[in-house]
């Protein structure tokens, strides 16, 4: 019976064109409409790395000075000075662990028609790479070794190895940059986890993934100047070195736990950390030391800016606009038809019949208009992708998001039809077939 | 008028009603609050940087690989900044360390006292050993511009001298000392405690953003110092054209740049358009969303209004008829349909207006957005009464063509 009613249903959308073609339209923007920004919501604000989130932990220590500090107000910053990176990284607290800062670098090809170019990338230990889950395409990450002695090594994306090397595997040749040579240890296959969420501090979440890795030890080594956000509490005096010892926040770190009871034990040992270098001089404001899992940090540093939500709310509040407005042509509709189901009824079909029959009537609309709403959407997003390389880079559907403008389109019409439907169930057989 | 019987009319057949009513209701909530967020962000788009003619500034950074000592940077500074006096159709050249609206940049902590525990707020820092006062266009209200014997001369790596003069903004100057006349020659402080850095204020410049340009006052809180700066081997320098040549210049400056360097050097431009355009993206792209979803809202509560109110054309016929017969004029008809419509709008308005109001309290609570003026209320609710009278107009008209005989002889 489902498929003949379904066959009635799209036999229907013939019967009375202008009304249907407006109905599928409505529902048809209204879907695209929440189903565009909600994609881009949906990207910025998905897990990035969803079996581990919960275990890979960013400590946050506040060593602003004690003037001005007012108890419970929390701190400003979201990095970490050199002296208490060094000492979480010796620490050996947690199953991996690591420091990053962003460098940037001129990079000299060796071939000579490149010219000299700029180069972003990021100065991690070697336990970066397997906390984050970087997939290889040749080599590997550096050792502990390189680690220790901050060997000039580095790790190449995709994309920064096939514009210096061709399509050839670069793994033990060298490239100049920053005036050092390195050696190349490993190529990464194209990653670009969205939002970044290993480095959100000082640089745009959504644009593209680090070109290149290098030890932090080496960076250090060199005195690479750092790229990205620093924050001081009183004049740097000149010179890297004094950059080293100071309380300048400019260092991001990360503890992977072995498990999420690891996380506890992590706390205890950063309290206990704190209380020590409180007996050295340092950290007198005595705030709370924070640790923050993946998820609370991209929702700490709101990576998902209040514009994306309220295009989402907004659009919402348009797709139940659409609604209603369907609910009133779906009446429109089904009055005209008050004689049929007279006529039906009066030949012994029940109520239930009726209803499932105008239901599944109404699930073809909502058919319809998923089809042609999913084309709208992704019109929508190419139009948003059009606006920057930011949002080209959020504004793509996934298949949930397009399975879910199906759901959404029928669900959204059967909500639609059910008031139509139910009045329809009301038509009396007896008045209908009188008045005939 | 015939208000009492067009009430019991409708109130007999709720159901299409309400659903018009509620239609207008969820427009008129979302059209006056995405329209004030829309004029919000336009507004905020729109304000000035500070530098006269944006369209006639550019900027270039020049990138050497090999590091350089003091003396060998400061030829190269000299030998950059000549190059691109020397092309063609440059007006002014001043090295920077950072340039408005661009996202990029230092700020540094201001105090009126040193032994504050607090800094007073936070400023733009900008550098440079010319004037950027010239180059910008910046409008002098008070005081003057930086004379040679304000220029610190400053290696990076060794020299912790600090200047000694500053220009601050209008608005930076206001918030420092509130209320005085004026504040040529006060003294204030970069950052606070026993190393806090007195300077004296030498000049005010009528309005210069930072280089995050955010929509709090701080946007227009910046500080000018005079200082020839080497260090970092990435030099910028901004240039003002004649008007009309900016494109023309930025390719003869660059390659300019590459012409006097003995080695490798990175160049990049940019110009302050793109930096606005990045700077505004998200707002322009959110304004341009709500426009496209209040056209859209507009365009179908219209239609719900046209399609409901034909339905009732058509259900009615018959008593059009009759009405008709007993001698009811075209006029009546019309009017009945068209009073009926108005009541039933202003239904929705009423809810409308409460609803909006709702709407934006959620939003200045969950998403710090603005509080909605009444006024945009007032505006929607006009939009609406006027849109369904529009609405109604063409079946209502239709209703009233109706004729008598017709209408009563069938079935």
């Amino acid at each position: 019976m489902f498929q003949y009613y379904f066959l009635l249903g799209v036999r229907s959308l013939r019967r009375n064109p202008a009304l249907t073609a407006l109905m599928v339209l409505t529902l048809a923007i209204g879907v695209a409409a929440s189903v565009s920004t909600l994609t881009i919501l949906h990207i910025m604000s998905g897990d990035p790395i969803p079996h581990k989130s919960e275990r890979l932990l960013v400590p946050l220590i506040d060593n602003a000075p004690p003037e001005g500090y007012t108890p419970g107000v929390p701190s400003r910053e979201r990095q970490m000075s050199y002296p208490d990176a060094s000492n979480l990284l010796k620490s050996k607290q947690g199953e991996r662990r690591t420091a990053l800062y962003g460098v940037s670098a001129a990079v000299e090809p060796l071939r000579a028609d490149l010219e000299v170019f700029s180069s972003q990338g990021l100065a991690p230990t070697r336990d970066f790479f397997a906390m984050f889950e970087t997939p290889f395409l040749h080599g590997q990450a550096w050792s502990e070794s390189d680690d220790a002695s901050g060997a000039d090594v580095v790790v190449l994306s995709r994309e920064l190895s096939e514009k210096v090397f061709g399509n050839a595997n670069p793994v033990g040749r060298r490239l100049t940059m920053m005036g050092f040579q390195y050696q190349v240890v490993g190529v990464l296959d194209t990653w670009m986890p969205l939002p970044r969420y290993y480095r959100l501090v000082g640089v745009n979440a959504f644009v593209k993934a680090d070109q290149f890795f290098i030890p932090f030890s080496s960076a250090i080594r060199h005195h690479t100047s750092h790229s990205g956000n620093m924050n001081c509490f009183a004049r740097l005096d000149p010179g890297f070195e004094s950059l080293l010892a100071s309380e300048c926040t400019w260092i991001q770190f990360w503890f992977e736990t072995k498990s999420r009871a690891g996380r506890a034990e992590l706390q205890q040992y950063l309290d206990n950390y704190a209380s020590e270098q409180r007996k050295l001089g340092r950290l007198k404001r005595n705030a709370p030391n924070q640790l923050f899992n993946v998820m609370e940090w991209m929702e700490f540093l709101k990576v998902v800016g209040n514009d994306s939500k309220l295009s989402a709310w907004l659009a919402f509040g348009f797709l139940m606009l659409c609604l209603v407005n369907t609910i009133g042509l779906l009446l429109a509709k089904f009055s005209v038809r008050a004689a049929e189901v007279g006529i039906r009824r009066a030949l012994g079909a029940s109520r239930r019949d009726i209803f499932r029959q105008f239901l599944i009537e109404t699930g073809v609309v909502g058919l319809a208009g998923g089809a042609l709403g999913l084309l709208l959407a992704f019109g929508a997003l190419a139009l948003i992708a059009m606006q920057s390389k930011q949002m080209a880079v959020v504004a793509h559907m996934d298949w949930v998001m397009l399975a879910f403008t199906f759901v959404l389109s029928v669900l959204a019409a059967l909500l639609a039809g059910l008031l139509p439907t139910w009045r329809a169930c009301q038509v009396t057989p007896a008045l209908q077939l009188k008045s005939q | 008028m015939e208000i009492r019987p067009i009430l019991s009319a409708l109130l007999r057949n709720k159901t299409g009603a309400v659903l018009v009513a509620v239609q207008v209701a969820i427009s008129l909530a979302i059209l006056s609050n995405a329209l004030h967020i829309v004029n919000v962000r336009q507004a905020v788009a729109a304000r000035p940087s500070g530098i006269a003619d944006e369209e006639s500034v550019f900027h270039i950074s020049a990138r050497h690989l090999k590091p350089a000592g003091h003396n060998e940077q400061l030829a190269t500074q000299a030998r950059e900044t000549g190059a691109l006096r020397s092309v063609q159709g440059v007006l002014s050249v001043a090295m920077t360390n950072q340039v408005p609206l661009s996202r990029s940049g230092s700020t540094n902590g201001v105090a009126v006292d040193r032994k504050q525990a607090n800094e007073t707020g936070s400023a733009a820092f900008y550098i440079s050993p010319d004037s950027l006062i010239k180059t910008w266009g910046l409008k002098l209200v008070e005081g003057r511009d930086f004379e040679a014997a304000d220029v610190l001369e400053f290696d990076e790596a060794t020299s912790s001298e600090f200047p000694t003069t500053v220009i601050v903004t209008k608005a930076l100057a206001e918030k420092l000392f509130p209320g005085s006349a004026s504040v040529i020659g006060k003294s204030f402080f970069f950052g606070t405690g026993e190393d806090a850095q007195a300077v004296r204020i030498v000049g005010v410049v009528e309005r210069l953003q930072s280089t995050s340009a955010q929509v709090s006052s701080s946007g227009e809180y910046a500080t000018i110092v005079a200082m020839r700066m080497t260090g970092p081997n990435a030099v910028q320098y901004t240039v003002r054209v004649e008007p009309g040549q900016r494109e023309r210049v930025m390719r003869e400056a660059q390659a300019a740049l590459r012409k006097v360097s003995s080695d490798p050097v990175i160049t990049k431009p940019s110009d302050v358009t793109e930096h606005r355009g990045e700077r505004y993206r998200a707002d322009i792209a959110l304004s341009w969303m709500l426009i496209t979803v209040s056209v859209l809202l507009l365009l179908i509560t219209a239609s719900g209004i046209v399609g409901m109110a034909s339905l009732w054309v058509t259900q009615r016929r018959k008593q059009i008829g009759v009405r008709r017969a007993l001698g009811a004029r075209r006029i009546d008809i019309l009017r009945y349909f068209v009073t009926e419509n108005i009541m039933i709008t202003s239904g929705g308005v009423t809810a409308g207006v409460l609803l909006a109001i709702a709407l934006n309290q959620l939003l200045v609570s969950q998403l710090e957005m603005a509080r909605l003026p009444l006024g945009y209320l007032g505006a929607g609710a006009g939009v609406f009464w006027a849109l369904g009278i529009l609405a109604v107009y063409g079946p209502a008209w239709r209703a009233a063509s109706t004729s008598p005989a017709l209408a009563t002889r069938s079935a």
